[in-house]
């Protein structure tokens, strides 16, 4: 019931911060350099085909105006024309979202199942040569560029060693795409038993995959490790303890109640992964989202870009809404 | 009688400080990075060997050599004298972003902290600044930092513009925070008892008295703007080509590791890699000697 009560009361909030989050993005689109008229009509229009097309827009209206106006359209899913695709924005979107999704769910997934374990192994254990490893290796992949270590990984394991395929998309380009069903190739090749999609799909994304796990799979494996050793050094283990609990049942102890930390760090992680696979993306020529986002910067398709932007802060919002509810499901001292 | 003097070593701020470095290689290494990097920035462009931002005659794609230590790019620029001199550029931005963003920052986290919680005017204030806090926060930090270059057009001072920006909520919470524990203690209410205004308060007794932690992040955030800085020239929207920078370096080079030139990227990202590990070095070792608590 409180669980239900609490949902609601964020939803009613969702609504506001969507509000607030779309002025700013009209600001900042009405802060750019020049007339996005003259896109439309080219430099050398007459003065009276400009003030046309600029009725034509809603340009000559008030501010206020516009941004009601703007509201409604994408109410609508009206996010406007991509001057780069000559597609509506909307489409664009949902042929890339799928792509970005696949790489950022196996990024988490993985991170998430190599990097709490081996935070909880070091936590437990304080010496030995993994730990020292491990040490090493969480001080120096946050301090490494994404899309450096990217190259590094393309020169290493395909044109060294040949062992996996080259930044060139998600598919190899002589098949075609698996049926469509949830957009992620892995997926929808598997649930159709497409198994040559399956391997291709599968080893595209090996690469950018590995890049983004080794980079912001520290931030889980910090985190994991430091809530451990907290509650390792609590009152109720000590306890636990002195009660003569076997060390397995305290170390279970203590992982249910470093769970929340490392629930939150798992919610920063995929709030991280969308701004990271921008640059990753962009490397392996992986054509979703983040490609999408750079691509529109590079050539001022501001419809394109104004629409990433809301749907970056949207995502941002659901992740940290998802946060919240695991843990009301995970903590029941928050009840 | 004999005498009893006792030969004490001198303690002073410079020794603690020695002492406190001296058992910390990481933190030492960090100094190292930072002191180089700095130099660097200062004279990097003057001491490479070859120019920074012509071509030079013969072969492109030199492997490392001995007149090529770091060997040379696609259209035959000597890779070492541009990584040498490409901390004029990075961490200028870096410096002069989180400089911004560490006053602007701090001045509002000051003012949210210490009205926090009150009422009227200063309370609406306090509210409106850390809601707008979350706002920004609310985007992923370089889509965030590319849509505010994208929309403002690319270019050294709309990066400088953006990274400050993007650090003003980080600064402005890490104050808040110091200043919410500072405004509790009982010297700020003996300020209040000798007739000081509150304003006066909040300035001149309790920021300098929160000043510490915004301080220790100074170095992690500058090297945090280093990596974006690189990022966004890594995809063509902030320092434009031929300047010599980290991100854009390892964009000239991103093709030619494709077909094994891998001296192109490698030693530019290296060298990025280091140096914003050694700042988040430094500020790991200030934060620990900056902490009473932790001080040995």
């Amino acid at each position: 019931m409180r669980l239900l009560k609490y949902v609601a009361r964020r939803l009613l909030v969702l609504p506001v911060q969507l509000l607030i989050v779309s002025l700013i993005v009209f600001v900042l689109v009405r802060q750019m350099p020049g007339d996005p008229t003259f896109l439309y009509t080219g430099p050398f229009a007459t003065t009276d085909r400009v003030a046309e097309v600029r009725r034509q827009l809603g340009l000559d209206e008030p501010l206020h105006v516009q941004y009601v106006r703007y509201l409604d359209r994408i109410a609508h899913g009206d996010f406007g024309l991509s001057m780069r695709t000559s597609q509506p924005v909307v489409a664009d979107i949902r042929q890339r979202l799928p792509g970005t999704m696949e790489l950022i769910l196996y990024s988490v997934v993985l991170s998430v199942a190599i990097g709490v374990p081996l935070g909880v192994y070091t936590a437990i254990r304080d010496k030995g040569i993994l730990n020292r490893l491990v040490f090493l290796y969480g001080m120096t992949a946050g301090a490494l560029p994404d899309f450096w270590f990217a190259l590094i990984a393309i020169f290493l394991f395909f044109y060294t060693l040949d062992w996996l395929p080259g930044p060139m998309g998600r598919l190899d380009l002589m098949l075609a795409k698996p049926a469509d069903i949830t957009g992620l190739y892995t997926i929808d090749s598997l649930l159709t038993g497409n198994w040559a999609a399956l391997a291709s799909a599968s080893a595209q994304l090996a690469l950018p995959v590995l890049t983004l796990v080794f980079i912001y799979m520290s931030l889980v494996l910090k985190n994991t490790r430091s809530a451990m050793e907290d509650m390792l050094r609590s009152d109720f283990v000590l306890y636990a303890r002195a009660a003569g609990l076997s060390r397995m049942m305290q170390w279970r102890y203590a992982l249910r109640n470093a769970m929340p930390p490392v629930i939150t760090v798992t919610g920063i992680l995929t709030w991280f992964l969308l701004g990271g696979a921008v640059l990753v993306e962009t490397v392996f020529a992986w054509g979703g989202l983040g490609q999408y986002a750079v691509q529109s910067v590079v050539n001022s398709d501001y419809a394109a870009l104004q629409a990433v932007v809301l749907l970056s802060a949207v995502f941002t919002m659901a992740v940290f809404l998802v946060v919240d509810l695991a843990y009301f499901v995970i903590d029941p001292r928050i009840k | 009688m004999a005498d009893l003097t006792l030969d004490l070593p001198r303690r002073t701020a410079t020794t603690d400080f020695v002492a406190f470095a001296r058992g910390r290689p990481g933190f030492l290494f960090g100094l190292a990075v930072v002191a180089l990097s700095v130099l660097l920035a200062v004279f990097g462009p003057l001491i490479g060997p070859y120019p920074t931002e012509t071509a030079l005659p013969g072969q492109p794609l030199q492997p490392p050599s001995w007149r090529h230590p770091m060997g040379t790019d696609v259209s035959n620029m000597d890779i070492l004298s541009r990584v040498i001199a490409a901390p004029r550029i990075d961490l200028t931005i870096a410096l002069v972003s989180t400089a911004i963003a560490f006053v602007v920052g701090v001045l509002l986290g000051v003012v949210s902290g210490f009205f926090g919680g009150g009422r009227g005017v200063p309370r609406l204030m306090s509210e409106g600044i850390m809601r707008g806090a979350d706002i920004i926060q609310a985007f992923p930090v370089f889509i965030f930092a590319l849509a505010l270059v994208g929309f403002r057009g690319p270019g050294t001072e709309n990066v400088v513009a953006a990274l400050a920006f993007l650090n003003v909520p980080y600064f402005l919470r890490i104050t808040r925070g110091a200043v919410l524990q500072v405004r509790e203690r009982p010297f700020v209410e003996a300020q209040r008892c000798a007739g000081n205004s509150e304003l006066r308060i909040a300035f001149v007794h309790v920021m300098p008295n929160a000043l510490t932690p915004p301080l220790a992040n100074l170095s992690p955030t500058i090297g945090f703007s280093i990596l974006l800085t690189s990022g966004l020239s890594f995809v063509g929207a902030g320092v434009p080509v031929p300047t010599p920078e980290w991100g854009s370096m390892i964009a000239i080079g991103a093709s030619n590791m494709m077909t094994g030139q891998w001296w192109t990227a490698l030693f530019p990202g290296l060298v990025l890699g280091l140096t914003i590990l050694g700042y988040a070095l430094v500020g790991d070792g200030l934060k620990e000697y900056l902490d009473p608590v932790n001080k040995r």
